[in-house]
């Protein structure tokens, strides 16, 4: 299984997050951790996706930036690690 | 400037319908969606009361693919909200534009396990491209218009917005400002032509494989002007169907687990496939990584998440295929590998002698084909019946063939053919239905009566469910396990309860006359056609087997 971290920003919108977990549970990764807070001024949300899979990163990407209110996606390749099977 | 006038929630839905050309609406009224109901009360649009909430959706799928339109569907709080998500699901999975719009319990109430209240905006998640729910009244304009903008922009879907019950009710102003839609709308990266045109020219047995994103982005034209002038060999998904000419002598047919062997075998064999609005769906393609196995990947869509997701591209053209695809209109020295698909589909051509007097539901098909007007709209249901509609009809364009594909809905065809006869009342509708899936949503036939709508239903009846049954048959040792129908309703009778004229034919030599009387009946018309309980639907390419290995009719 491959670990990795998501640094997601969203508009503060009704179930931003639920349907990034939703997407995540459903394309195949395991959530392993989340740190979630909103920035109020600019109501920006910021989140933190620790997932693992055996899918290519790529493929959650991808979904995630589909939802209409995310800004970014990106792969922190500095928490990416690999688990010995 | 802001143009304000005081309106209700509810009004004002009606007035941002009305921006958006929404001139018909398939709904279902109850207790929390009454304040809308009202003010519809006082509407010019032409509401259509349908007998079930999954008939509304439906039928808002059925005219918005019929006329390129948003469909636009109601219903109320709790078990309304619940029976129109199949129907989302349903447009979902085959990127349909639609807006759907829910009572809510009023938003005190909410949370509170209240009458009829479900958590639909929780539901939603899974089932629409975007949902709101709408708290606050002076949000309401701007989310309708939104809902509108995102059902249609990029990859189109359907959006849920739920509006309880206060909120419809609540005194507000119209702002009037300025939204604008537009279709195919996304921010992508430029497209990389000069690679798909070195692969393009390299290529000595290049397929082209046009999906139903050709007809969602209103590529026709392009996309035949494209297969002309490369005079590339081309194949289609089920939800392609339509958009390259049929009678284009370098069309191969629909590939996939029921496609033609000459598309199949093309497929199989080309050296660069070319895929158009086309996601690499199981059902095209077989065993994965047996599917076009000598070939590179030129992938146009409009969905990055469709590019890798299924099958690598060896180029991804990313965007607005009326943009796109004439950018790599050459034309291409391919003659030899035209003349052998060629060859392949005159010598693997559909058979239509059939022996004995038993009607052949291929045949009866095809000939429907042959007689009906132009730019007549089919819809179908889920099995055996629409395999043969989609093997044995021809379509000149997508809107023409209207199928539930990415999900397999049964209930889909007779809803989807009164949307699709709203939307085009001087078009010939057909619906071509299996015993099983029309009992699914039957009870449409009422609406076919209240609105006296011309549809016509082709029943392909096997009292069996078919398509199961032929699974069974093949694959799980003739087990027969509740696919029997033998008991089903007099299917005549029960169109003529509605009103409807309807007749049953068992034999062969009764066909041609049934079909001309079918076509020329002003009014609604069933036509119950019995067949052998033990036809299947051939080829047929086994599940996780690649599409060179299909099973045939021996
Ligand atoms: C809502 C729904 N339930 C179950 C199925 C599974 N299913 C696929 S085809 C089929 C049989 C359809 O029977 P019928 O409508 O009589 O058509 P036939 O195959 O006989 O032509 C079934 C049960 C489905 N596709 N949709």
């Amino acid at each position: 299984m491959n670990r990795y971290q998501l640094n997601i920003t969203a508009d503060d919108k009704q179930v931003v997050l639920e349907r990034i977990l939703q997407v995540a549970r459903y394309r195949g990764f395991l959530i392993n951790g989340i740190h979630a807070q909103v920035n109020t001024k600019n109501s920006v949300g910021i989140i933190e996706l620790l997932v693992s899979s055996e899918r290519p990163i790529e493929l959650l990407v991808d979904q995630i930036n589909k939802l209409i209110d995310i800004k970014s996606v990106k792969v922190d390749n500095t928490v990416m690690q690999l688990e010995s099977a | 400037m802001a143009n304000e006038t005081e309106l209700t929630g509810a009004s004002l839905l009606f007035e941002v319908l009305k921006q958006h050309g929404v001139e018909h609406i398939f709904g279902y009224p109850g207790g929390a969606i009454m304040p809308i109901y009202d003010a519809l009360y006082d509407s010019e649009v032409d509401h259509f009361l349908c007998r079930h909430e999954q008939g509304a959706a439906f039928s808002a799928i059925g005219y918005a693919r019929a006329s390129e339109k948003v469909g636009v569907c109601f219903a109320t709080s709790g078990p309304g909200a619940t029976n129109l998500l199949t129907g989302l699901a349903d447009a979902l999975a085959d990127s349909i534009p639609l807006v759907a719009i829910t009572g809510q319990v009023a938003t005190a109430a909410m949370g509170s396990d209240a009458f009829q209240e479900i958590d639909v905006f929780g539901l939603s998640l899974a089932c629409t491209k975007h949902s709101f729910q709408v708290t606050d009244v002076h949000d309401l304009e701007k989310v309708l218009h939104r809902a509108f903008a995102i059902a249609l922009e990029g990859r189109q879907g359907p959006v849920l917005v739920d509006i309880p019950k206060d909120i419809q009710l609540a005194k507000v102003t119209e702002e009037r400002g300025d939204y604008s839609t537009l279709r195919n709308k996304v921010k992508l990266p430029p497209a990389n032509v000069g690679s798909a045109l070195a692969l393009l020219t390299q290529a000595k047995k290049p397929v082209l494989y046009v999906g139903g994103g050709v007809g969602m982005a209103r590529a026709i034209d392009e996309l035949r002007s494209f297969a002309k002038r490369t005079g590339i060999p081309s194949v289609s998904t089920l939800k392609g169907l339509g958009a390259i000419d049929p009678n284009d002598p370098n069309y191969l047919g629909m590939l996939g687990m029921h496609g033609t062997k000459a598309a199949n075998l093309a497929v199989q064999e080309c050296d660069l496939l070319i895929a158009v609005g086309a996601r690499f769906d199981d059902r095209v393609t077989g065993k994965l990584n047996e599917f076009a196995p000598h070939a590179k990947v030129i992938h146009f869509d409009i969905d990055t998440a469709e590019i890798d997701k299924r099958r690598k591209a060896n180029v991804a053209i990313l965007g607005d295929l009326k943009v796109n695809l004439p950018a790599l209109e050459i034309p291409l020295t391919i003659d030899d590998w035209q003349a052998k698909c060629q060859q392949m589909q005159a010598y693997f051509g559909w058979q239509y002698d059939h022996p004995g007097e038993n009607i052949f539901a291929p045949a009866v098909l095809k000939e429907v084909s042959d007689r009906m007007p132009r730019n007549t709209c089919v819809t179908t249901d889920v099995g055996q019946h629409q395999m043969w509609a989609a093997q044995h009809m021809k379509f000149e364009d997508p809107t023409n063939f209207l199928t539930s594909g990415g999900m397999g809905t049964m209930g889909f065809g007779l809803p989807a053919a009164i949307g699709a006869q709203v939307s085009r009342p001087y078009d010939c509708v057909i619906a071509v239905s299996g015993d099983g899936s029309i009992m699914m949503n039957v009870q449409e036939l009422a609406t076919i009566k209240r609105f006296q709508l011309p549809v016509k239903i082709v029943l392909i009846d096997n009292s069996k469910l078919g398509m199961v049954r032929q699974w069974q048959d093949l694959f799980f040792n003739g087990r027969l396990s509740e696919t029997d129908l033998s008991d089903n309703p007099d299917f005549v009778m029960l169109a003529q309860a509605f009103d409807i004229k309807a007749k049953q034919i068992t034999k062969k030599h009764e066909v041609t006359g049934a079909i001309e009387e079918m076509l020329d009946h002003n009014g609604p018309y069933l036509l119950q056609v019995k067949i052998d309980a033990k036809e299947n639907v051939w080829p047929l390419v086994p599940p996780e087997t690649a599409n060179d290995k299909m099973m045939e009719n021996t």
